[in-house]
């Protein structure tokens, strides 16, 4: 069965902690702290940092000040754009939920970059022999049937691992119980196709004005290597048709010259 | 204009400027290239997360392959519609052709975080990406331009036989490089169907796939002419001004389709394009500026008839196709990304020490191969 996380969002007091113990599982180096016009620290995903808690900061008219942390990583989406744009196949999504990237078979062209929808994958710039660098769900922790390594350390239940379809019961669930807390809408339960990684949320993400960020919310409930798999799949008839259609002017042309000669002959 | 590139010529075994430039950037380009290579790419390029593609995918790479697209169209015009008028013009355009790949193969070579694997997509399938299939049809058509290549090596050493065996299965050769082609030129524009919702509306198109196989057409046949007439003045040779303008009506023919294609697609989608910033700026010169314009230029007889309007209108046609892929590779992203990109120093240098060795192997190719020289009556020209 297919692992995801819940993520509700109006849980978390914005702490840091799965910041990290993903590090410390991940034997990530620590970065430098910077002042900023923002609490998030680090500003951006790196190859050194999976995942990030965004702050947000919302003044409603009437002078109430509202703080929203909004935890970041890697969907693992159920169909990724990754996996359908890596050319030796070295992101794949494994059946337990997980998407997963193999060492050594990646040439580094960064074509996942460009096509993952929540710009998920990182590249390690800084070094001279560079791999592309995300969360990766703690595969090898879900592999002896542990919990990944920020679900354990969370502190207020932000983050809870278990089954996708019990954890969106679990999600709807809130939602109606609690309608005023929640935004109705569980992202990542239709988006790009279903990802692993569900956010509940106080308010949308467009409000979060998160949705250029990272959230998007215009991408459709169709996964986005589904546009990269149909055009593959004409292919081979691309293929066939053309070869055939010049083979046949070729001798058609031929033929065609061969019977002029003759003709001019028999003349 | 046309005195700089005489000089490029070296006159009697001595240095001209022209040469020396070419060397100095070569050297240039040697110690850039060691460098991206000990140092990586971070240390080397202004390419970061937010912009994880810059100049070498858009130039070497989508700009390159699109205007050596001259090889498959010279070889179907020729092969398959028989239009047999236009031979000479076949050599000198897979000559180009086979430069085109060379760029776009060292291009990569640099490009990728991990180039030493760059056979990787060889034995490690990933029958969904459209990378995957991009990588193997380049590789099988640079084959098949290297084949060609040393067809017309044969040629230079009399090898009659070994002639005789290739002239044999030569239309295994013009059929796959035809097939090959066509995939991979619209494959380069369907690489960018994965990511619409990143691009601006001007370029993102279900269509885009058709638009590069069409603009690479383009690109073949203007870099073709303009080859025509510079090789011409460079190595005192008389343009084909028999065959050109009427070569040219096609160009102009493909120009129009293109534009025709370009217009029902952004009709269709209901893009919005009367708006001025700087997408659109570069958007309305594109269409306008190197699709329309030398389209125009073509319709009259005037044009087609003489060196320079030839020049000018291929000159605009060829430089719309790289700035075609400039603008879908990049420019598209600019109201998506929260930061810019400009090439680093050490990008610019080995793209243009790339474009120095293409003339340095293009003047190697004309001194040493019959490359003027028909290939199906076997007499020169």
């Amino acid at each position: 069965m297919s692992k995801a996380l819940l993520i509700d969002t109006t849980k978390c007091i914005g702490c840091r902690a799965c910041q990290v113990a993903c590090k410390s599982w991940n034997d990530l180096q620590g970065g430098k702290a910077t002042f900023s016009e923002t609490w998030s620290n680090p500003r951006f995903l790196s190859s050194n940092q999976y995942n990030r808690i965004i702050f947000r900061e919302i003044s409603r008219p009437e002078g109430k000040v509202e703080w929203h942390f909004i935890s970041r990583r890697c969907m693992h989406c159920n169909d990724p754009a990754c996996a359908s744009a890596c050319p030796v196949g070295a992101l794949t999504k494994l059946p337990t939920g997980p998407v997963v990237y193999d060492d050594g078979k990646c040439i580094g062209c960064r074509y996942c970059m460009m096509a993952c929808p929540f710009q998920i994958p990182k590249f390690e710039w800084g070094s001279a022999v560079p791999l592309i660098r995300k969360c990766t769900f703690c595969a090898d922790r879900q592999a002896i049937g542990l919990a990944p390594s920020c679900v354990t350390t969370c502190p207020t239940g932000t983050l809870l691992f278990g089954e996708r379809p019990a954890l969106l019961q679990e999600a709807h669930r809130r939602i109606g119980s609690e309608p005023k807390r929640y935004y109705p809408q569980v992202y990542g339960e239709k988006i790009g196709g279903g990802t692993s990684n569900l956010y509940l949320t106080a308010v949308s993400f467009e409000e979060l004005g998160l949705n250029h960020r990272g959230f998007r919310t215009d991408l459709g409930d169709m996964p986005q290597g589904i546009y990269g798999r149909e055009w593959m799949s004409k292919v081979p008839y691309v293929a066939v048709a053309v070869g055939g259609l010049a083979v046949g002017l070729h001798y058609l042309q031929k033929r065609r010259a061969e019977i002029h000669a003759q003709e001019r002959q028999e003349d | 204009m046309a005195e700089k590139i005489e000089k490029w010529y070296p006159g009697e075994g001595k240095l001209t400027l022209g040469w020396g430039i070419i060397y100095v950037i070569l050297v240039l380009g040697l110690i850039s290239a060691c460098a991206r290579l000990f140092l990586g790419l971070g240390a080397t390029t202004n390419l970061s997360d937010a912009y994880p593609w810059g100049l070498w995918v858009s130039f070497d790479i989508l700009a390159g392959v699109a205007l050596a697209g001259g090889g498959f169209t010279m070889a179907a015009t020729i092969y398959i519609f028989n239009l047999k008028k236009f031979e000479p013009l076949l050599r000198p355009a897979k000559l180009s052709a086979f430069l085109g790949y060379m760029m776009f193969v060292v291009g990569l070579f640099f490009d990728l975080g991990q180039p030493w694997r760059i056979w990787h997509p060889m034995v490690m399938w990933n029958p969904h990406s459209v990378l995957f299939e991009v990588s193997w049809c380049v590789m099988l058509y640079t084959s098949v331009l290297a084949t060609d290549l040393f067809i017309i090596g044969l040629e230079r050493y009399g090898k009659e036989s070994w002639i005789k065996f290739f002239r044999d299965i030569y239309i295994v050769l013009v059929v796959a490089g035809i097939m090959l082609s066509t995939l991979h030129q619209s494959s380069l524009g369907a690489l960018f169907l994965l990511m619409p919702e990143k691009m601006s509306d001007l370029w993102a198109t279900k269509a885009i796939g058709p638009l590069f196989f069409t603009s690479a057409v383009i690109g073949g046949m203007s870099v073709i002419t303009l080859e025509s007439l510079i090789s011409a003045r460079v190595y005192k040779r008389k343009p084909e001004m028999n065959i050109l303008p009427d070569f040219s009506k096609g160009l102009g023919i493909a120009l129009l389709v293109y534009f025709a294609m370009k217009v029902t697609d952004l009709y269709a989608r209901g893009a919005t394009v009367w708006v001025l910033d700087k997408a659109h700026f570069f958007f309305f010169l594109e269409l306008f500026g190197t699709v329309a314009l030398p389209a125009l230029l073509l319709l009259f007889k005037e044009v087609r008839n003489s060196e320079k309007g030839l020049f000018w209108a291929a000159g605009l046609a060829a430089f719309g196709v790289v700035l075609n892929r400039f603008n879908v590779s990049l420019t598209s992203y600019g109201g998506y990304r929260q930061m810019s990109y400009f090439p680093s120093f050490i990008e610019i240098i080995i793209t243009v020490s790339l474009i120095a060795l293409g003339i340095v192997i293009f003047d190697l190719g004309m001194k040493y191969l019959p490359i003027y020289k028909s290939e199906l009556s076997g007499e020169s020209h």
